[in-house]
């Protein structure tokens, strides 16, 4: 290896170094972001019974209720937190009032022990509703009215706060981690605080959390190395005939649930393998129309009923997810544990999340990122670009398999109508919506877009509906909204595009690489030439 | 001298146009040589046969003795020659530390589920690496830029970086495709500071260059090319003085700056 050589410095007027990109600047956005978020949270559950109790017959009750009616083990609890609470809230206001006059915040270490010890009792109350799950903790606790949402939607917007509170120097040092960490404990506590609002539990937020999936996968393919993949429903619908051939009706297989999701991210892998290894020699655009190809070819042969494995039109009946006994259920069928069907997705996403970021930060993710930005440098600096553009490849497809498999339980009957072409599309608008190329960013896109579909779309029509007859314009109820999904796909795309090129949650080297323009030559065409 | 890379009779032809023809030279072990020529001559195409980015249409190169016709470029890399381009192809998004990192690529092991849990031999290789990476950075006197992205670098320290990556995969020879382009005086003469005490360090260098000074200064042999033909090799004081080299590289009008260089 070579000798030191003498150290020179910048020639005179050299560029300042760009601010490093390792993520460890401080931030004190996600701090203040998850304050107002839990404080959201606990105002609207201290309010929204006292608000729903004319709606519902007098059944709704308030924390607060229950505070005044003295009865229960829960009520000690309640006060605890209510303390604790209140100098949580007093001891923010007085930061922002001391920091308006530029004076240092008082007590900071004793009300973060305070806050520690309430959000501590929080927990313990949450553990405690969840082990008794019945009516001397809170007085009444009904599972049918309001009560149990708002109490839930109180201990986690306290806990947020607290928990925040106390470890703010902690989040402003590490905004990714704490952002993540929030992010799941308020998806896990979903199901939960909407309790009431079944249908959108029950179906909208697994569909958002397999579309979370889904999209990470994506991710890797688009996002991490820069190969355009149209055709990723394809090995949506692999993982999930997976699941309904070897734990279905058709072969008389029941393998069980948990290996079954395995299997099927590694025959989605294998799948990707065989495409890929052809293909990937092609460059950005035509790798482009041989996916779709792909994407359109699977769907059919299920349609067609190949080698009668596929149960054509009708598609496939696969076994719900079981464990053991534990008999999840499927969508519509009685008992079908939804929560559960969701929690068991969240872990898995955090399963999926953590590996992602792992291999991004690895060798291989280097190499991904070499050969989006420089195909030839990459060879020529020693990386195989054709495998490491296949594990791309089969490791997206992989997580898509993984999510199908899942879908395949979930859904009960597998068609090919659920991996149509618009699942592609609507995948690779999340991808893009979110931030191509950052985790949290096709996380985020993935909870917007199943926002859109699962809420805002069905909904639109009564709106309308309802815009129609208080402005007298009777027609617009006439205006079928579902006809113009792609178009108000089209506009949130176009939005984006002009607003926020790199997505909502841009990854930080692609913001730059976006505004400014990379190059674009595949080895192939060198090789070729 | 034993030596290290052998060029022999290489052609490379573009649809009907030759753009290397019959091209044999050698590179001895630890020796400093020079490719120039006119520009169209053929030398970076010379250089992408080398490294694998061009499949040869005829002809033989060997390096320590061993066929490397055909061969993809990262198992070239693998083998230790390594390069840098001569319009500057850094990752330009990546900072300067990944971008040494990347070059160390085909040095490391870890596979794909060491990443994905992030196994202890995974951690440790990761760290080692960064170490590594930086410890490069600080020989070519460009660690203060570690976490900067690439395109932010002054244009001269985006040059030594590209040293500083083709340097991570740890090669044997080293190939520069007119590293002294665009430097100013200083930065030349610090190029050429950092080419000879790579040298001393064991490494050998094969460079295209067309600054003359540069040229003259550090190698220890200069292969001359014109219209994809060798039309001279030898040492830099015979070269200069050939009357083939005059006429076809600088024309016959520029032999009198040539003497005084």
């Amino acid at each position: 290896m070579p000798e030191p050589v003498p150290s020179v410095d910048a020639p005179p007027g050299a560029e300042a170094p760009a601010a490093p990109a390792n993520g460890k600047e401080e931030s004190p956005g996600v701090f203040w972001m998850i304050v107002a978020v839990g404080l959201g949270l606990v105002i609207i559950g201290w309010f929204l019974p006292w608000y729903v109790e004319e709606i519902s017959n007098g059944v709704g009750y308030s924390p607060m209720d229950a505070v005044l009616s003295f009865t229960g083990i829960g009520t000690v609890m309640i006060y605890v937190v209510a303390v604790a609470m209140i100098v949580l809230i007093a001891g923010l206001v007085d930061d922002i009032l001391r920091r308006r006059k530029h004076l240092e915040p008082r007590f900071t270490r004793q009300r973060a022990m305070l806050a520690l010890a309430g959000a501590l009792a929080t927990v313990a109350v949450a553990v405690l509703i969840g082990l008794l799950n019945e009516e001397p903790l809170f007085g009444t606790l009904d599972q049918y009215s309001f009560t149990d949402n708002a109490v839930w939607m109180t201990l986690t917007g306290f806990s947020l706060c607290a928990f925040g509170y106390a470890f703010k120097p902690w989040i402003v040092r590490h905004p990714g981690i704490a952002f993540t960490a929030v992010a799941f404990a308020v998806g896990a506590a979903f199901p939960l605080i909407f309790n009431q609002a079944g249908d959108f539990v029950g179906w909208g937020a697994r569909f958002a959390a397999i579309y979370i999936l889904l999209a990470l996968g994506l991710n890797v393919v688009v996002g991490f190395a820069g190969l355009l993949d149209l055709g990723y429903a394809a090995f949506f619908a692999i993982g999930a005939y997976t699941t309904a051939s070897l734990a279905g009706q058709r072969y008389g297989l029941h393998l069980p649930f948990w290996i079954i999701i395995f299997l099927g991210a590694g025959i989605a892998s294998l799948f990707g393998a065989v495409l890929g290894a052809p293909t990937l020699r092609l460059r950005g655009d035509y790798l482009a129309i041989v996916t779709l190809g792909f994407g359109e070819i699977i769907p059919d042969l299920a349609t067609n009923n190949v080698f009668g494995a596929t149960g054509g039109p009708n598609g496939l009946a696969a076994d719900p997810a079981k464990f053991g006994s534990f008999n999840l259920g499927q969508l519509g069928a009685v008992p079908a544990n939804t929560k559960f069907y969701f929690w068991l997705l969240i872990i898995l996403v955090a399963l999926v999340v953590v590996a992602l970021r792992n291999v991004e930060r690895s060798r291989l993710g280097r190499a991904w990122v070499a050969i989006r930005e420089d195909e030839v440098a990459a060879a020529a600096t020693g990386i195989n670009t054709v495998s490491t553009k296949l594990l791309a490849f089969s490791i997206g497809a992989s997580v898509s398999g993984f999510a199908g498999a899942f879908f395949g339980a979930m859904l009960g009957t597998v068609t090919p109508d659920n991996f149509q072409f618009a699942v592609s599309v609507t995948v690779l608008s999340t991808v893009v919506l979110g931030g191509i190329g950052s985790i949290a960013g096709v996380t985020v896109g993935a909870v917007v877009i199943a926002f859109v579909i699962n809420w805002i779309i069905p909904n639109a029509q009564q709106w309308m509906g309802t815009l129609g007859t208080t402005t007298g314009v009777t027609q617009l109820g006439n205006f079928n909204v579902s006809q113009y999904v792609y178009i108000l796909y089209g506009l949130i795309l176009i939005g984006i595009m002009l607003l926020r090129p790199a997505g909502l949650l841009p990854s930080r080297a692609r913001k730059v690489e976006l505004t400014t323009g990379g190059t674009e030559e595949a080895l192939s065409e060198v090789e070729a030439s | 001298m034993a030596a290290i890379l052998e060029v022999d009779r290489i052609t490379k032809v573009f649809g009907g146009l030759h753009a290397v023809q019959d091209v044999s030279f050698e590179v001895g072990e630890t020796e400093i040589v020079s490719m120039i020529g006119p520009n169209g001559a053929g030398k970076t195409t010379a250089f992408n046969c080398i490294t694998g980015l061009y499949p040869l249409t005829s002809g033989d190169i060997r390096f320590r003795g061993q066929s490397i016709k055909g061969k993809p470029p990262h198992k070239i890399t693998r083998l230790g020659i390594t390069r840098t381009f001569q319009n500057i192809r850094l990752f330009s998004f990546m900072t300067a530390v990944d971008n040494v990192m990347v070059g160390e690529h085909c040095r490391m092991h870890a596979k794909v589920w060491d990443a994905v849990i992030r196994t202890p031999s995974e951690r440790r290789e990761e760290r080692e690496v960064e170490k590594r990476a930086l410890d490069i950075l600080r020989r070519l006197g460009i660690e203060r830029y570690a976490d900067a992205y690439a395109r932010n670098l002054p244009y001269g320290l985006q040059r030594r970086l590209e040293i500083a990556r083709a340097l991570a995969s740890r090669p044997t020879l080293l190939l520069l495709d007119e590293p002294a382009a665009g430097l100013n005086q200083r930065e030349k003469r610090e190029l050429m500071e950092v080419i000879a005490t790579l040298r001393k360090g064991g490494l050998t260098i094969f460079l295209i260059e067309h600054d003359m000074r540069v040229v003259m200064e550090i190698s220890d042999r200069i292969v001359v090319l014109d219209h994809g033909e060798k039309i001279a090799e030898g040492a830099p004081q015979d070269v200069r003085k050939n009357p083939r080299v005059i006429e076809a590289y600088l024309g016959s009008g520029a032999s009198e700056e040539m003497r005084s260089a």
